[in-house]
Order: C-alpha cells, then structure tokens, then sequence
C-alpha cells in the first residue's frame, strides 16, 4: 500500500491536483482511495460528480463515533475511487485539529484504510499537531509539496517542511518528502523557479502543471480533468503526474531554507 | 518535588472562594474528572470540619466531540442547569482544555440576566497556580459589590478558607480589632452571602490576609479606592505594629488598646517561664533550618537560647496569627522541648 500526502499553501490547487492524481491512478486500474483533511471538506467533490458527501465530523455530531459504519464514511467515486472526507467543526470554534486525530481513528477502528494508493489532502497550513496526523508513524510516507512560484506559496511550502523535517527526525517515522509538483500560476520562469526552490531544500520538481482553462471549464461541470476531457493536454499530465508518483523513489529530508534566501531565490527568478 | 503553598491546580484555588458563597453553584467547564478530583478534596475538608455540606459543583463533563465542536453548547446547558437549582449565583470556572480551545466562557456567561453568572478564568496551563485562582475568583467576583458610602469598618481580603487554623485566624483579627472598636463590614470572601460581598465597596480599609493577595488589594484599591494593609498580623512585634497601622488609616488613638496588647504579650511570656534557657533551632515545615526573625523575636522574648544544636522546633507555614497564634505556637514548642 502506498500512502501519500499533498501539502501546500491554501487555494494552491491541491484539491485539484489530488482528485485528478487520485482520478488518473485508478484509471490505471489501481484501487485508490481519498482522504480529505480539511474541515472545509471539499477535496473528493470532483471525484463525486459536485456531491458534498457526509463528513465524518458530521456523523459524529449526529450520533456520536460509536454509532458509524464504514458504508456511512466512505463514498465511491470515479471510477471507483474511495472518497472520505474529515470535516471539522463550525468555523471558529472548538478544535479541527482534534477533529482530524478522531477522524484517523476513526478510520483505523473501522478498518478503512486500504488501498494500493492512499491520498491524504490536508489543509494548507500545518497550524498544529492535528494536522501533522497524516504525516505520522503508519499513515502518509510520502509527502508532495504543491506549490507555485509565487513566494508566498513557496513561503507555506518550505515551512511544511519544518514539520517534515522535525516528524522524520522521530526514530520510527517514515515520513519523507517525496517531491514538489508546481502547480502553476503561469508567471515567467515559473518551473525554474520551483525546480530551483525543490532542489535547494534537497528534493526535486517531479510535475509541471501547467495553468489550464479546461480545469476551470471541468470543474464547472463538476468532474475532474481525467474525467471529463481524457484527450486534452492537462489530462494527460496528470496521468503522467499518476505514473511518476508511482515510480518515484525519492524519499528525503528537506533542509528548509531560512526567509531571505527564500526571498534571494524568488527576486533572482523575478522578472 | 518542590511543591510550594501556592501552586497547584487553578481550579481549586477559585473554588476554594467561590464553594464559600452562600447558596453559589460552581460550574466547572471541562472534563468530569477536574471536577472530581475538587469535589473529593472539597468534600474530604467539609467532613473534616463536621460540615455535613456537600461542595455544589457541576460539571460540563466534556468528551472528545466537545472538545472538537466546541463545548460552548454544553457550558449553556449546564448553567441553565444549575439555574434551576435557584442558587444565588453561578461561577463558571473554564479549566486547560476549555482554555486551549478558546470557548467563549464570557460571552456565555454575558447571555444570562436575573441570578448572576459570573466567569472565572482559570485555565491552569496558562501559568497559574492555587494563588492565582484564589485572586483571580476574588477580582471577578468583585463586580458583586454594590456602590455605597464607606463607613467606618474593615474588610478582611483573601482567608484562606482552606487552612486548617482558618477561623482561630479570623477570631484573633475580630478581636484585636474589638479592641480598637473597628467592626468588620465583609469577609471577602469566607462564609459570605450575596448580600456580605455586596457590602465590599462600604469597608474603609481592606486587611489582606498576606502578601499572596496583593494584586487583589491594588485591584480593590482601584477599583473603589479603598486602601489595604498587607497581611494579617505574625509575631508579637507585628501584632502591635497591626494595631498601630490600622490607627494610622483610621486616625484612631489606640495607645490604650497597644498598651492592652503589650501586658496580654507579657502574661503569654510568663505562662511560658518553662521555655526559659532551653537550647532550640527552628526548623520549616521540610525541616530545613531557618532563621525566622519572628520566631528569634518569640524566643528572645521568652528567653530561649537559639542554638544550632538545640532541639529542633517547627515554625509552621502558614505562621499562627496574632499574639494568640503565639500562645498556641508556644504551646506546641513547650510540648516539643517536654518542658
């Protein structure tokens, strides 16, 4: 079973990336499963034709954790995806980072999560210890920056990396960085940019993706690139993002970089 | 472990005020076992003092979902609960895990009208101890006191109504200040009801119980400009000088009543002739040695001999009040030195 995570920066395009990677791997045949770990609960929403499926928050709101099933949690998708989704609390209230801890819990106690590929998507920032579960000893090995080239997204990037680099320093953690898929916002230089920026905390660019219209156009009609136009160009980059990912046997761990040098290799890139 | 008076858990420093309260219910907003563990001790010292009173706490016994979703619900629930039970009032106390969540324990306590409901912060992990529950339930729960004109009496600010000596304390202060003629307006707050905290702001002078409570005697201060002497009074020196301040702030002669105390002091000396040349050293309640200059003014006086190889004497923490907390320390280092 292989298990990974995707980080980044919110509003990054890593729900996209996901559901479309998660999408072009089970085209491949593959038995794949997605967990959303975001109280905002829409990553798997592509992979279910726009359905906003129950959370697991949601039930345990409504009945209490004791009371949930398997078949009440996980949802099938395209092509056969297994899609989860997390939930959280109301905004601004109580505690989300709980919130993912019970829901991983959860999961286990059900025995739900298996799969040859599992997807974890977790929200942009790891604010605190909940959200570094997917990183934790037994779950997510793999861990994928997306990111653009825009410092600020670069900036959220490399603290991610903080969190990688602290976990994997844990004497049982498996935890790595896997590699760094620039989701581009088309700006000059964007992919030397990135490629630069992953090579320096000691990874590698392993996807270009290139900014499209056609994701915009899917997504309105509520599917993912894989799904509603197989032929284009983006969709065969996620299928060659799917193929990459599953042969990549990158596994390190990053070296941050401290703010000016992010800010020095940002400016030398501008145009 | 170094486990100083005033730390420990925040919680039971509050309620160690706020379970004093007439008719109060305390809430207590988080997981059912910080409420328990209180209750147990509470409940533990009411037996101990053949108070057949059980502690009115409640608990919004948070679990896991509270804590993910928020436990402002819960903490709503049971102050309507607690309601119902007509108390006279209902202190929240928030506790870590309420604290860490950021519940907004305030607002909810904001949202009732008739009995009041009164928030305490005390979220322990923020760095708070005993002492800073004990203070912090006094600050809050001073909104309590309705304007009025001073009058000619004292508050005593801070007792500590857990301590075991709690009310030799408080009866020695009655009577010293008996003797000067200054009645007591509130204990704030030691057996006190509604209407003993209302009548905080009419006290013309608040007598701190010791130096732990002086944030609440320069908050007090502030708040209704009423000055504050800082501790009870230790020592037989201390005592007098006790009845000199308070004549200070009241412009009161009490040469008489100084005077009163000064022969009071000497008769206690001579019960206590049997002392007299004994070789002693003072040890704390750890047993370390210490150098307690009360304990060298009492045995000067008594005419003891300090000496490091002298029997060793407990000066217990905290130190009796008054010159009858002498007479009973006495008492006790007579049994010691079985003169």
């Amino acid at each position: 079973m292989k298990q990974i995570a995707l980080y980044g920066k919110g509003g990054i395009g890593k729900s996209t990336t996901a559901a479309n990677l998660s999408a072009a791997l089970a085209s491949q045949g593959l038995n794949v499963m997605q967990i959303g770990c975001d109280p905002k609960r829409d990553s798997t929403r592509m992979l279910m034709q726009g359905r906003l499926i129950p959370t697991v928050m949601d039930l345990v709101r409504e009945r209490g954790d004791a009371e949930i099933s398997r078949e009440d949690i996980v949802y099938n998708g395209f092509m056969g995806v297994r899609c989860v989704e997390a939930g959280g609390p109301e905004p601004g209230v109580g505690c989300a980072g709980r919130g993912i801890i019970a829901t991983f819990q959860i999961l286990e106690r059900l025995g739900a999560l298996h799969a040859d590929v599992v997807v974890y998507d977790v929200l942009g920032d790891v604010v605190c210890g909940g959200f570094a579960m997917p990183m934790r000893e037994g779950y997510a090995e793999e861990v994928y920056l997306v990111t653009s080239g825009e410092l600020m997204s670069l900036y959220a990037a490399n603290n991610i990396c903080k969190a990688i680099s602290r976990l994997s320093s844990r004497s049982r953690s498996t935890c790595r960085l896997a590699g760094v898929i620039c989701n581009a916002k088309n700006i000059p230089h964007e992919e030397e940019l990135v490629a630069e920026f992953a090579e320096r905390i000691g990874s590698f660019l392993i996807q270009y993706i290139p900014r499209d219209q056609v994701v915009q156009q899917t997504e309105l009609n509520k599917k993912t690139v894989v799904e509603f136009v197989p032929p284009s160009r983006q969709a065969s980059i996620y299928r060659e993002l799917a193929s990459r990912v599953l042969e990549n046997r990158r596994m390190d761990i990053p070296a941050p970089l401290d703010i000016e040098d992010l800010e020095r290799l940002a400016y030398e890139y501008s145009p | 472990m170094n486990t100083p008076r005033d730390s420990g858990c925040t919680l039971t420093g509050a309620l160690s005020v706020t379970t004093e309260i007439d008719g109060s219910v305390t809430i207590v907003h988080g997981p059912g076992g910080c409420a328990h563990h209180n209750f147990s001790l509470f409940h533990t010292l009411c037996i101990g003092r053949d108070d057949p009173r059980l502690p009115r706490l409640l608990s919004t016994d948070l679990a896991e979902k509270d804590i993910i979703f928020g436990g402002e619900d819960a903490l709503d629930a049971a102050i309507r609960k607690a309601i119902e039970k007509n108390p006279s009032i209902v202190c929240v106390l928030s506790t870590c895990v309420t604290g860490a969540i950021g519940d907004d324990v305030d607002a909810i306590c904001r949202g009732f009208h008739g009995i009041p409901v009164i928030s305490i912060p005390t979220a322990g992990f923020l760095g708070g101890g005993f002492r800073d529950g004990h203070v912090q339930a006094l600050i809050s729960l001073s909104s309590l006191a309705e304007c009025g004109e001073k009058t000619l009496s004292v508050n005593l600010v801070g007792e500590k109504t857990l301590e075991f000596e709690r009310d030799e304390h408080f009866n020695e202060v009655k009577r010293l200040l008996f003797g000067i003629g200054i009645p007591i307006c509130t204990r704030f707050i030691c057996r006190s009801s509604m209407e003993d905290i209302s009548r905080l702001s009419r006290g013309s002078c608040n007598i701190l119980r010791d130096s732990s409570m002086c944030e609440v005697g320069n908050y007090l201060k502030g708040k209704f400009g009423t000055p504050f002497i800082g501790s009870f009074p230790v020592g037989p020196g201390g005592t007098i000088r006790f009845l000199e301040e308070l004549g200070a702030v009241f412009s009161l002669d009490v040469s008489g009543a100084v005077a009163a105390e000064e022969a009071r002091q000497e008769r206690m000396f001579e019960e206590f002739h049997a002392l007299k040349g004994k070789k002693v050293q003072f040890r704390d309640s750890l047993g370390n040695m210490t150098d307690s200059e009360v304990c060298s003014e009492i045995a000067e006086s008594v005419g003891m001999d300090v000496h490091p190889a002298g029997q060793p004497l407990t000066v217990p923490d905290p130190f009796p009040v008054g010159t009858e907390g002498v007479r009973r320390l006495l008492r006790q280092w007579r049994r010691a030195c079985r003169a």
